[in-house]
């Protein structure tokens, strides 16, 4: 693994950042957070930078697989979400979320460039990229978040599985997921729609607070 | 559009294309049903980015609070004013002139040519009014077409399939910033130094599907915020510029 943060070095460092929670009240801050910066507040700015940005930057890197270019991509995530905050509309759903999906779809639109592409296969070919947990906050709170996602994976077909996780952290189209499972591409799309409802139960989602 | 209710998942996945993102979208809007699984597959997935938590370098912060410090956010219901550093395709500002040579450089469009079944998916899907169908089809599915895509800096992006065989194209714009009131994007064929309009939006729209006439022999093509009637040449540098060839 070659990287560029070196975060893990240093016992505790992980403390000066919040951990991740999907706690009510935390998903409330998070909103009215949204909210003030969408009123220009740039102290509710460096609060919500705090929250979400090691989510942002553990999402970009995972499915970057690099973490130069996640450093670059996080930054252009969360100056979009400083920049087009009036957008985001509570009643649609929650702020993290919201961000999640900038964050997301940023980083899918760099691996489908020709250039990350090119980048991104040869670190694929070199082996550098088969430590997703790396360096990684020891936070119990994290730890189990990660169980808890882990356990409702588990819970899913292995074509369900295999579809969500190679399309979310990986960034494939669900055309090359199809390729990649040598499985029928209306089969792909209903797996990737099925397994998704499956964890939406699993993990308790819910849209109102 | 059979099944294109089985698309929620691959489409909050981002695992479809950008036709079938814009066709998607446009399903959502007439569905209410649709929109609440979408909301809640929303919850869900960001609930995987949750376990993703990954301490960021410190340089990140500074750089990103130095960055909001110097950018104008948008306000509710008015346009992203493209001001300087907004415009351009990657993060460089291109003159229509230069666009080409600029492009040639690799600024960040991607490039697939179209596959056998990625076209006959999109091609049921890419929507349009009822005569404009079957050309577009056709676009979509001529042995030459090639798929390229931008994304605009200050967000939301743009496609273009275009047939050199065909002299046609189709150009799908998707979640740009709504235009001031009274503007319009309007969409450009660019050689050398000539633009050619290729049609407009309807005004206050960010997003919409066009069919393009006259593909052929066009370097370029470009998306320009303009008076809602159109201007007879751009009057800015594109927010995005994409090679046909």
């Amino acid at each position: 693994m070659t990287h560029g943060d070196s975060a893990g070095d240093v016992p505790g460092r992980s403390r000066l950042y919040a951990v991740p929670s999907t706690a009510p009240d935390q998903r409330a801050e998070t909103d009215d957070l949204l909210r003030a910066v969408a009123r220009g507040d740039e102290a509710a700015f460096e609060r919500l930078y705090g929250l979400v940005s090691p989510r942002v930057y553990g999402l970009v890197r995972r499915v970057l697989r690099d973490p130069a270019q996640a450093e670059e991509v996080a930054q252009e995530v969360l100056v979009e979400v400083w920049r087009t905050a009036a957008r985001f509309d509570p009643a649609k759903g929650s702020a993290t979320a919201w961000v999640f999906t900038i964050a997301h779809r940023r980083a899918v639109d760099r691996v489908r460039s020709e250039q990350a592409g090119a980048e991104r296969t040869r670190r694929v070919a070199a082996g550098s990229a088969e430590t997703p947990y790396d360096e990684v906050a020891e936070e119990a709170a994290v730890r189990l978040e990660r169980q808890q996602v882990r356990h409702c994976l588990d819970a899913l077909t292995e074509v369900q599985r295999e579809a969500i996780t190679l399309a979310y952290y990986g960034g494939h189209s669900y055309r090359e997921v199809a390729g990649l499972l040598d499985t029928a591409l209306p089969t792909v799309k209903s797996r990737m729609r099925d397994g998704l409802l499956r964890l939406r139960d699993c993990l308790g989602v819910e849209l109102s607070r | 559009m059979t099944d294109i209710h089985a698309l929620a998942g691959a489409y909050v996945l981002d695992a479809v294309d950008d036709v079938e993102r814009a066709a998607f979208a446009r399903h959502l809007d007439g569905c209410e049903t649709c929109a609440l699984e979408l909301a809640e597959l929303r919850e869900t997935t960001a609930r995987l980015a949750d376990s993703t938590w990954s301490v960021p370098p410190p340089a990140l912060r500074e750089a990103v609070l130095a960055e909001i410090a110097r950018t104008p956010q948008e306000r509710p219901g008015r346009a992203a004013r493209s001001g300087p550093g907004h415009v351009g395709v990657g993060r460089r500002r291109l003159a229509v002139a230069a666009a080409a040579v600029l492009l040639a450089g690799g600024a960040g469009a991607a490039t697939w040519v179209t596959q056998e079944q990625r076209v006959r998916d999109a091609r049921t899907e890419a929507g349009a009014a009822r005569e404009e169908a079957g050309r577009i089809r056709a676009v979509l599915a001529a042995p030459d077409s090639v798929v390229r895509t931008g994304a605009v800096t200050a967000g939301g992006r743009v496609t273009v399939v275009a047939s050199a065989s065909r002299d046609e194209g189709v150009a799908v714009v998707d979640g740009l910033a709504a235009p001031a009131p009274g503007r319009a994007y309007q969409l450009w064929l660019i050689e050398g130094a000539t633009a050619t309009s290729a049609g407009l939006l309807p005004a206050g729209q960010g997003g919409g599907t066009k069919l393009l006439s006259g593909v052929r022999g066009k370097g370029l093509f470009g998306v320009t915020e303009e008076p809602a009637g159109g201007s007879a040449r751009p009057t800015m540098t594109p927010l995005v510029a994409l090679a046909l060839t």
